[in-house]
């Protein structure tokens, strides 16, 4: 009995929260969220935040064409699994002092597992067997290996940083993370991790693909890249994949270095007089929405802000920019972090 | 209901893809013109899209030069259905100044169905949002079927 | 890397935006645009003279013979028209309006077509002269002048060559190129094949010669 209702527990946590359903209408409303507030710094009215599930509902009304040069599979397979690694990541990551699955995994499995939705896009784009779709899949390629190397620096020192205050060396999962960051406050506090917070915010845009990291997927020079034969439903979950991806580094941003806030939330709650189960279930819808606004708050001064005010940048200056720039701030990071600082 | 949910949201977002069939251009600045935070069509839902297998309104502007003729054709069938072509100006309705010329086929209708003619050289951009209100309003008729 | 809009994506953020809320609010066409066009048949000659000017071939005319006299039907092919309004210009008589209504978006070729048509009466006959012609300046003071020449029974002009100066002001505003006017042989021809009968030549004539 029990072993049902756990099993029905984890389901619920698989298809509603942290799972699907909070991962599909978060990562939609953030994507919404973008796109308005870049065209209000357009000086324009820009789309209804809604616009997102519009675009999302009308593709799937619209047919699929698979072409004939296209191995059909590979074509039509390719979306499910980056949404399904994109939700998998969203489970690992915990919200404040809620973890569902965080237990079982720990920083370097989602490190990989990030790779996953990067590498979805660009089998997808070889399987449909056109020249675009090549051209844009090499240059994605190069894009995810830019942005590889200062993640793993800034991983390591928040790693670092964390593991040397517990004494156990390098400590990679993020549940003693967040309780390291419940008890002493949030990371970004301290002098020696603030460059890898902005780091890690400027390797956010490169990893979803906005402007002005989006060479890969460059509508007007390529016919969008990989995406240039999907239509109809896989073309609906791309978008989705898109838009998830945002969430998903938002809130491990949020996780890393933003924690502090989950011990505020645990005294407002005690303040009120809620304690154990109650608790438990406020404290979890309030983490929720604290972490969306949260998640919102970093989309709209890293990624639209950014998209506002540059130009697109050519594949081999996005290159020299993640690997000069952006590493030597999270290197910078790291070794105070060894240092101990 | 997921029908009346999927024709609900294809009304609000309509994206477009742009044809040049050898025009002169007048008609492009005005089409893009639309996108622009003066007239702004984004806040009706309107999107440029880069591949012509994203989109459901395709614009054709320009009388249909014969080198350009079986390029605009493989284009437009590629558009997945239901879809909705709205020619821009008065050159792909009739040829205007062009008509009779050895390098010109002719009117775009003598090759595909046309559902929507914006007139005008160049038509205005308020005059082109119609157009394109008309032709969302087309393709909801169409997806009824 | 820069980022050179910093300043203005802010500042942006929190002014209003300069859309203009077209379908919502009401956009007017600036003065003298040139929309849609609006023919008055009723100032009409049927001189032929906008559809030889016309660039894009936009301008059709149909004529049926009715009991009443030429039905003249003109039609406007908007779907053809480059809006230059050199048919407007050449106009003598204003028959051809351009407003400011821009908002031509059709779905059939019809609605595209504007036309308008009139009725084309034959010139009344005029008498013969009776009586000779010494008695003529005598019982009739008032008419014109007394000239030579007799008009035509179908209307077209005719020139008294006995008060033509061969300026060659009606060759030139022929809006059909009819007359030839040869001032050095001091001939003056009509081509009655072009000729439309609209009465421009006798109006422009300083020594009023043409009589219709």
């Amino acid at each position: 009995m029990s072993i049902i209702l756990s099993a029905l527990q984890y389901l619920g946590y698989i298809l509603i929260f942290p799972g699907f359903l909070f991962c599909f209408l978060g990562g939609m409303l953030l994507c919404g969220i973008d796109r308005k507030i870049v065209a209000k710094m357009q000086k324009r009215v820009g789309p209804p935040v809604l616009q997102p599930f519009y675009d999302f509902f009308k593709l799937c009304g619209k047919e699929t064409i698979v072409p004939a040069a296209a191995a059909k599979t590979t074509f039509l397979m390719a979306p499910l699994v980056g949404l399904a690694a994109l939700v998998v990541i969203q489970l690992f990551i915990p919200v404040f002092h809620f973890s569902a699955f965080s237990g079982m995994a720990d920083i370097i499995v989602i490190l990989y597992l990030l790779l996953i939705p990067a590498l979805s896009i660009i089998i997808g784009g070889a399987a449909s067997g056109s020249p675009y779709a090549g051209v844009g899949l090499s240059r994605e390629m190069v894009t995810v290996i830019a942005c590889e190397l200062p993640l793993v620096l800034v991983l390591l020192a928040v790693a670092k940083t964390v593991g040397s205050a517990l004494g156990t060396g390098l400590c990679f999962s993020l549940t003693e993370i967040a309780a390291y960051q419940a008890a002493n406050g949030s990371l970004i506090l301290r002098a020696s991790m603030i460059p890898a917070a902005l780091a890690f915010l400027l390797v956010i845009p490169g990893e979803t693909g906005n402007h002005p990291f989006d060479a890969a997927e460059a509508e007007t020079e390529i016919c969008e890249g990989m995406l240039a034969e999907y239509s109809g439903p896989p073309l609906a979950v791309y978008k989705l994949s898109h838009a998830i991806k945002m969430l998903t580094l938002t809130s491990l941003f949020v996780a890393l270095f933003l924690g502090g806030i989950g011990g505020k939330i645990v005294n407002i709650l005690a303040l009120l007089g809620l304690t154990g189960g109650a608790a438990g279930a406020l404290g979890v819808l309030l983490g929720a929405v604290v972490l969306f606004l949260l998640c919102a708050l970093i989309t709209i001064v890293c990624i639209s802000l950014v998209h506002a005010a540059t130009a697109r940048l050519k594949i081999e200056q996005i290159f020299k920019y993640y690997w000069t720039v952006v590493s030597a701030l999270a290197l910078m990071s790291l070794v105070l972090a060894w240092y101990g600082l | 209901m997921f029908k009346k949910l999927i024709a609900e949201s294809a009304a609000k977002s309509p994206w477009l893809f742009h044809i040049n069939a050898g025009s002169c251009n007048g008609c492009d600045i005005e089409l893009v013109s639309v996108l622009t935070p003066r007239y702004d069509a984004e806040r009706l839902g309107f999107k440029l899209a880069g591949s012509p297998r994203h989109a459901d309104i395709v614009v054709v502007t320009g009388p249909v030069t014969t080198q350009s003729l079986p390029r605009v054709l493989r284009a437009i069938s590629q558009v997945p259905e239901p879809r909705c072509i709205v020619t821009m100006g008065s050159c792909p309705q009739s040829g205007n100044v062009f008509r009779g010329s050895y390098s010109v086929a002719g009117p775009l209708s003598k090759y595909v169905h046309v559902d929507v003619d914006v007139a005008g050289c160049a038509p205005k951009p308020e005059a082109v949002i119609d157009g394109l209100a008309l032709a969302t309003k087309i393709l909801k008729e169409k997806r009824g079927r | 890397m820069d980022f050179p809009f910093i300043k203005e994506a802010i500042s942006q953020l929190f002014s209003k935006s300069s859309c203009a809320m077209y379908p919502a609010a009401e956009s007017p066409a600036a003065p003298n645009y040139r929309g849609r066009i609006v023919y008055h048949p009723d100032r009409c000659i049927a001189c032929g003279m906008c559809e030889r000017v016309c660039s894009g071939n936009a301008i059709t005319r149909r004529v049926e013979k009715t009991d009443e006299g030429d039905k003249i039907t003109l039609t406007f092919n908007l779907g053809s028209c480059t809006f230059c309004a050199t048919c407007a210009d050449f106009c003598s008589r204003n028959a051809i309006e351009f407003t400011g209504d821009y908002h031509m978006v059709a779905t059939k070729e019809e609605d595209l077509l504007v036309s308008g048509s009139f009725i084309k009466k034959p010139p009344a006959k005029k008498p013969a002269p009776a009586a000779k012609p010494q008695a003529a300046p005598a019982e009739a003071p008032k008419e014109t002048p007394a000239c030579a020449v007799v008009p035509r029974e179908d209307g077209k002009p005719v020139s008294d060559p006995s008060k033509c100066v061969y300026c060659t002001l009606c060759a030139k505003k022929c809006p059909a190129g009819a007359i030839e006017v040869d001032r050095a042989a001091k001939t003056w021809a009509l081509d009655e094949e072009k000729c439309v009968a609209c009465g421009t030549c006798a109006e422009v004539c300083p020594k009023k010669c043409i009589i219709m």
